[in-house]
C-alpha cells in the first residue's frame, strides 16, 4: 500500500499540481492579453479601449467570459454535431498541452523531453485540425471557405517554420528546449540568425492566423470565417485557444532566438531578476509586436500570402539552412 | 571535423550528372522554353564530362578489382565502366537526335533534356548497384523519368496512353521486384550483394522462399528489359512515345537493365546458377521467338522496332544464360553493336518526314532507293545488320552469344536462336524490298539535318566495317566481363 | 510498469478501433478524421517504444501535413461514396477467396520458413546503445552517414516526380492577368496620372 502511494499517487498529485501551476497563470495571461490588445490598439488608434468594467477596464475579460458562459450554445441544424463540438475543444486542448515542455526558467518545466522542439512543432501543426473541422462541420459557406484558407495557409508556413527550426537546431546540436536556451549563453541566436528570426516571427503570425494573415476569419469577406456559426462556450474555447496559441508561439520565438530565461547580459543589474521573469518580459515584448502588427498592417490578399510563403520564405530559409550548415562545417563550429 | 570527401569520388560521374541536372533545371526555369536548344547541348556536354570523370577516376583495370563505396551500397568495376560508357553514349546520341524533332513538332521544352539526364543518372546508379536498395532506387529514378518522357507529348492521346500504360505496368513490376527483394532479405538477412553471395556460397540447401524471391526479382527486371512474357507494354509505348524518346527507350534503358541483370545473376546469385539458368533460358527463347514472329505483321515502323528490340533482348539473354565469362563477353559485344544499329535505324526513322509531318508507316519507305539512295543505303545496312547477315556487325553479335551458349551446352537455346533469327530476317529484308523494289511514294524532305547525317554515317560505317577491326571491342568486352566474373 | 502496459493497451485499442472506423465510416470526412486518430495513436505507441523522434516525425509529417491535404481533398470532392460502395456485396466472395488463399499461403510460408545459415551473423543489430546515443542521433547516423547514397538518390527521385507533375499538368493559360510586383513598384506618378485640360462643356 505504501509502495502504491509512493510510486503512483504522490507523483500523480505532484504532476497535477504542476499542471495547475502552468494552466492558471496561462488563463490569467490570456485574459490580460485580450484586455491589453484592446487597450493597446485603442491607444494606437487614439481611442480609449475598454474602460468601464473596473479601473482602466481591467475586469473586462472576466466580464466577457461570464457573458459567454451564461449564453446558450447554438447548434446549427445542418451541422455535423459531434465534429462541430469536438473542433473547439481540440483547438483549446492543443493550445494548452504544448505548454508541457516549455521551460520558463532553469528547471521550471513539466516534462523535459529529448525532442521538445519537435513536440512543439508537432502540436502546433495539429492546430489546423480544429479550424478545418469547425469549418466543415458548421455546414456554412463562410466557415468552409475560412477553413480551406486556413488549411492551405498553415501547411504552407509550417514548412518554412520547420526549416528555421532546423537552422537553430544545427547550431545547438540538440532538440531539447533547455539545451537550446543554454546554448545561447554567449549570444542570443537572434543576432547571428536575424533573417531567420524574422522569417520565424512572420510565420508564427501566419500560423496563429493573426493579422496581417487573418484571412481565415477575414470579417469583411467571410463574416468571421470558421467561427461564424459558433457561439457562447464553444466560441470561448476557440477564442481562448487562439490566444493561448499566440502566447505559445511567442514563447517558442523567445526560446529559439531570444535566449529563453537568460538575461541579456550576465552582469549586475540584469541578473538580479529571476529567470522566469525575464522569460515573461520577453514573451510580453513579442506579444506586443503581435498586437502592433495588427494595428499597423492591412490584410494580405490570398495570392500574396501564398507567394510570400512559397516563393520568398521557402527558398530563403532553404538557402539559410544550407549556408548555416556550410559555415558550421567550414569553421568547425558544429556542436 | 574532417569531411571524408574522398569516399565520394568513386561516384563522381553520378554526382556530376545530379548537379548538372539541377543546374540545367534552374537555367531552364529562368530562361524559359526558348532555351531548350542550349539546355540540350549543355546536357550533352554534362554527359561527356561525366564520361571523362568516369574514365579519369582511379579504376582498377579490368582484372577483377573493384571499388566499393558508401558502405557497400555502390560498386565501381571494369564491367560498370564499360556499361556506363555505353549508357552515356546512348543518352547523348538520343539527346542530339531529339533536337530537330522537338523543334519541328513544337515540343521544345527544357524539361526534356533535364529528364534524360536524370534518367541517365538512374541508369548509372543501376549499373553501380551493389545492394538491393540501391538497385531499386536506381530503377525507380530511371523509370520515373522514362514514364514522364513517354507522355511528354501531352496533347497527343497516344503519347498519354503510352505514358500511363508504362507507368501502371512499371509500378506493378516495381512491386514484384520489391516483393522479391523483401523475400530475399528475409531469408538471407542482408541486402548487400557481397553478403548475399557469401551466404549462398556452399549452402547445400536453398530454401523455397529464397527461390520465390529470386523469381519475383527476375520478373521485375525482365519487365525493365521487356523480355517475354513481360513485354506487353513495349509495342504500345514505343508507338505512342515521341520518336526520339523511342530511340532513347530502345537503347539506353535496355543496356542499363541488362547490365543490372547481368550483375545480379553473376554476382550475388552466381552460385545459384542451376536455379536461375532455366528462368533465363525460358525468357530468352520466348523473347526471340515472339520478337521474330509478331513483328511480321506490323505496318508501323516504331512498332516493328519494338518487336525487334524484344527479339534482340532475347538474343542478348542467350549469352547471360550460359553463365560463363564468354557469355558475358558475348552480351557486352552484342550490346555495343545493338546500340549502334538501333541509333542508326532511329536516325533514319527520324528523317522520315513528308510535308512537315512525321510519317511512321513502313509503306512510306517505298521507293526510297530511288528518291534518296544514300538514306536508303544506310537503312539497308542497318536492316541487314539487325537481321544478322554477315559481314554486318549484327552477325558478330549473334555469333559470340551463340558460341557461348554452345560451349556451355545449351544447344536447344542456340538452335531456337538461329531459327528465330532466320524468321526475323524476313521482316528486315521486307523493308529493304519495299525501299528498293516498290513503286515510289512521295519523297521525304531534304536535306537531312547535319547531326542526323553524321550519326547515320558513323553508325553505318561502324556496322559495315566492324569485321575489319573487332579486336579493340573484343578486348574491352573481355576485360569488362573479367571484372564481373573473375 | 502497470502504467506502461495500460498506455500500450489504450493506444493499441484506439489504433485498431479507428483503423476499423476508417473503413466502416459512412462519411468520407469521418474516415479521414479516424485515420488521423489512428496516426496519432500510432505515434503514442512509438513513444512507448522509446522512439520519440519517430513519433514526433509521424505527427509532424503524416498528421500535420499529409492528412491535412487528404482532408482538404476529401472535403472538396463531391463523390457519392454510397454509390461507390454499391458493388461491395457482389465482389465480397471473390475478395474472401483471395484473402483465404493469401492466408493459407502465408501459413505455408511460415511453416517452411528457413533462414539462410549466416543470417544470424549478418543481421547485426543496427541499434546503438541507447544510453550513449539518443535515437535522434542514431537515426541521423543511419540516414545521413551510412545510407547517404540512398538518401540522395531518393531525393533525386522526388525531384523527378516534381518535374513530372509540373511538365504533365501545368498549362500556361492565355488571357490570365498576373501580378508583376516589379512593374507595380516601378510605376511612377508620370505613368499613372495624366493632366488634362478640360474645357467647360467639352468633356474629355
Amino acid at each position: 500500500m505504501v509502495e502504491l502511494w509512493n510510486i503512483y499517487i504522490w507523483p500523480l498529485i505532484w504532476i497535477l499540481a504542476k499542471i495547475l501551476l502552468i494552466v492558471i497563470p496561462l488563463f490569467l495571461a490570456v485574459a490580460y492579453l485580450v484586455w491589453s490588445e484592446r487597450k493597446v490598439i485603442g491607444l494606437m488608434q487614439q481611442r480609449m479601449g475598454p474602460n468601464v468594467v473596473g479601473p482602466w477596464g481591467i475586469w473586462q475579460s472576466f466580464a466577457d467570459v461570464l457573458k459567454l458562459l451564461l449564453k446558450e450554445t447554438i447548434l446549427p441544424t445542418g451541422a455535423n454535431k459531434i465534429v462541430f463540438l469536438i473542433a473547439p475543444m481540440l483547438t483549446f486542448v492543443l493550445a494548452f498541452v504544448a505548454w508541457a515542455v516549455i521551460p520558463v526558467g532553469e528547471g521550471w518545466v513539466l516534462a523535459n523531453i529529448n525532442v521538445g522542439i519537435m513536440y512543439l512543432f508537432a502540436i502546433s501543426s495539429l492546430g489546423v485540425y480544429g479550424i478545418v473541422m469547425a469549418g466543415w462541420a458548421s455546414n456554412s459557406r463562410y466557415s468552409f471557405l475560412g477553413a480551406m484558407r486556413s488549411a492551405a495557409q498553415m501547411v504552407s508556413y509550417e514548412i518554412s517554420m520547420g526549416l528555421v527550426i532546423v537552422t537553430v537546431l544545427m547550431c545547438v546540436g540538440s532538440l531539447n528546449l533547455t539545451d537550446i536556451v543554454e546554448a545561447q549563453r554567449t549570444v542570443w541566436y537572434v543576432v547571428p540568425l536575424l533573417p531567420m528570426a524574422v522569417v520565424f516571427f512572420i510565420s508564427t503570425l501566419a500560423e496563429t492566423n493573426r493579422h496581417p494573415f487573418d484571412l481565415p476569419e477575414a470579417e469583411a469577406e467571410l463574416v468571421a470565417g470558421y467561427q461564424t456559426e459558433y457561439s457562447a462556450m464553444s466560441f470561448a474555447l476557440f477564442f481562448v485557444g487562439e490566444y493561448a496559441n499566440m502566447i505559445m508561439m511567442s514563447s517558442m520565438t523567445v526560446i529559439l532566438f531570444l535566449g529563453g530565461w537568460l538575461p541579456p547580459m550576465d552582469i549586475a543589474p540584469f541578473n538580479w531578476l529571476p529567470g522566469p521573469l525575464w522569460f515573461g518580459i520577453k514573451v510580453a515584448a513579442i506579444l506586443f509586436i503581435f498586437i502592433w502588427a495588427r494595428a499597423a498592417f492591412p490584410r494580405y490578399r490570398y495570392d500574396q500570402l501564398m507567394r510570400l510563403g512559397w516563393k520568398v520564405f521557402l527558398p530563403m530559409s532553404l538557402l539559410w539552412v544550407v549556408g548555416t550548415a556550410g559555415v558550421l562545417v567550414a569553421f568547425d563550429l558544429a556542436p | 571535423m574532417t569531411m571524408a570527401f574522398a569516399q565520394f569520388t568513386p561516384a563522381l560521374p553520378e554526382i556530376i550528372l545530379a548537379v548538372a541536372a539541377m543546374v540545367l533545371l534552374m537555367f531552364g526555369v529562368f530562361r524559359g522554353d526558348g532555351s531548350t536548344r542550349s539546355v540540350t547541348w549543355m546536357a550533352v556536354l554534362s554527359l561527356v564530362i561525366a564520361w571523362f570523370a568516369l574514365m579519369s577516376g582511379d579504376m582498377p583495370d579490368g582484372s577483377g578489382g573493384k571499388i566499393v563505396a558508401f558502405n557497400g551500397l555502390f560498386v565501381n568495376d571494369g564491367f560498370g565502366l564499360f556499361m556506363k560508357t555505353l549508357v552515356l553514349l546512348a543518352s547523348s546520341l538520343a539527346l542530339i537526335m531529339s533536337l530537330g524533332y522537338m523543334r519541328t513538332e513544337n515540343m521544345e521544352r527544357f524539361e526534356f533534356p533535364v529528364l534524360i539526364v536524370l534518367a541517365t543518372l538512374g541508369m548509372l546508379v543501376m549499373i553501380s548497384a551493389n545492394d538491393l536498395m540501391s538497385l531499386y532506387l536506381g530503377i525507380e529514378l530511371q523509370s520515373l523519368s522514362l514514364y514522364i518522357v513517354a507522355a511528354f507529348k501531352r496533347d497527343s492521346e497516344k503519347a498519354t496512353e503510352a505514358g500511363l500504360k508504362y507507368f501502371v505496368l512499371g509500378a506493378l513490376s516495381s512491386g514484384m521486384l520489391l516483393y522479391g527483394a523483401s523475400m530475399i532479405y528475409g531469408y538471407a538477412g542482408s541486402t548487400n550483394f557481397d553478403d548475399l553471395a557469401k551466404s549462398f556460397h556452399g549452402a547445400e540447401h536453398i530454401s523455397v522462399g529464397l527461390i520465390v524471391g529470386m523469381v519475383f526479382l527476375f520478373a521485375g527486371l525482365a519487365f525493365k528489359i521487356s523480355a517475354v512474357p513481360f513485354h506487353m507494354w513495349t509495342p504500345d509505348v514505343y508507338e505512342g512515345a515521341p520518336t526520339p524518346v523511342t530511340a532513347f527507350f530502345a537503347v539506353a534503358p535496355k543496356v542499363a537493365a541488362l547490365a543490372l541483370l547481368a550483375r545480379v545473376i553473376m554476382s550475388p546469385f552466381g552460385e545459384l546458377i542451376d536455379q536461375w539458368q532455366q528462368i533465363i533460358v525460358v525468357l530468352s527463347m520466348a523473347s526471340m521467338v515472339l520478337g521474330a514472329v509478331a513483328a511480321v505483321g506490323q505496318r508501323n515502323i516504331k512498332r516493328l522496332m519494338a518487336y525487334s528490340s524484344i527479339g534482340h533482348v532475347g538474343f542478348a539473354l542467350v549469352g547471360l544464360a550460359s553463365g560463363t565469362n564468354e557469355g558475358v563477353r558475348g552480351v557486352l559485344i552484342y550490346l555495343i553493336i545493338y546500340l549502334v544499329m538501333n541509333v542508326g535505324t532511329f536516325a533514319v526513322i527520324l528523317s522520315m518526314r513528308v510535308k512537315d509531318t512525321m510519317v511512321e508507316s513502313i509503306d512510306d519507305l517505298a521507293g526510297l532507293g530511288r528518291n534518296q539512295p544514300l538514306l536508303a543505303m544506310a537503312m539497308a545496312i542497318f536492316m541487314f545488320s539487325l537481321a544478322g547477315i554477315p559481314p554486318m556487325a549484327g552477325f558478330f553479335g549473334k555469333f559470340y552469344v551463340f558460341m557461348a551458349a554452345i560451349n556451355s551446352g545449351l544447344y536447344a537455346l542456340a538452335i531456337v536462336g538461329v531459327v528465330a533469327s532466320v524468321v526475323g530476317a524476313f521482316y528486315y529484308l521486307r523493308i529493304i524490298k519495299i525501299m528498293y523494289f516498290d513503286e515510289p511514294v512521295e519523297a521525304f524532305e531534304k536535306p537531312l539535318r547535319t547531326e542526323m547525317g553524321a550519326i547515320m554515317t558513323v553508325a553505318g560505317l561502324f556496322t559495315l566495317f566492324f569485321f575489319v577491326l573487332p579486336a579493340p571491342f573484343l578486348a574491352a568486352a573481355q576485360s569488362a566481363a573479367q571484372a564481373l566474373l573473375p | 510498469m502497470i502504467v506502461h502496459a495500460l498506455a500500450f493497451y489504450l493506444f493499441a485499442a484506439v489504433v485498431v478501433a479507428s483503423a476499423v472506423m476508417v473503413v466502416m465510416a459512412r462519411n468520407p470526412v469521418h474516415s479521414v478524421l479516424f485515420l488521423i486518430l489512428a496516426f496519432f495513436s500510432a505515434a503514442g505507441l512509438f513513444v512507448l517504444l522509446g522512439a520519440e523522434f519517430l513519433a514526433m516525425l509521424l505527427v509532424v509529417v503524416y498528421v500535420g501535413a499529409v492528412a491535412v491535404l487528404f482532408l482538404f481533398v476529401v472535403m472538396m470532392l463531391d463523390v457519392n461514396f454510397a454509390a461507390l460502395r454499391e458493388g461491395v456485396l457482389d465482389y465480397l466472395p471473390y475478395g474472401l477467396v483471395v484473402g483465404l488463399v493469401m492466408l493459407v499461403e502465408l501459413g505455408m510460408l511460415y511453416g517452411a520458413w528457413v533462414t539462410g545459415p549466416e543470417v544470424a551473423m549478418m543481421a547485426t543489430s543496427p541499434m546503438p546503445d541507447i544510453a550513449q546515443v539518443s535515437n535522434t542521433e542514431a537515426l541521423g547516423q543511419l540516414l545521413y552517414t551510412k545510407y547517404i547514397y540512398l538518401f540522395q538518390a531518393a531525393g533525386m527521385i522526388l525531384l523527378v516526380a516534381m518535374i513530372g507533375a509540373i511538365v504533365l499538368s501545368n498549362r500556361q493559360r492565355d488571357g490570365v492577368r498576373r501580378q508583376v510586383i516589379a512593374n507595380q513598384v516601378a510605376r511612377t506618378r508620370k505613368d499613372a496620372v495624366e493632366m488634362k485640360k478640360v474645357t467647360p462643356g467639352g468633356g474629355i
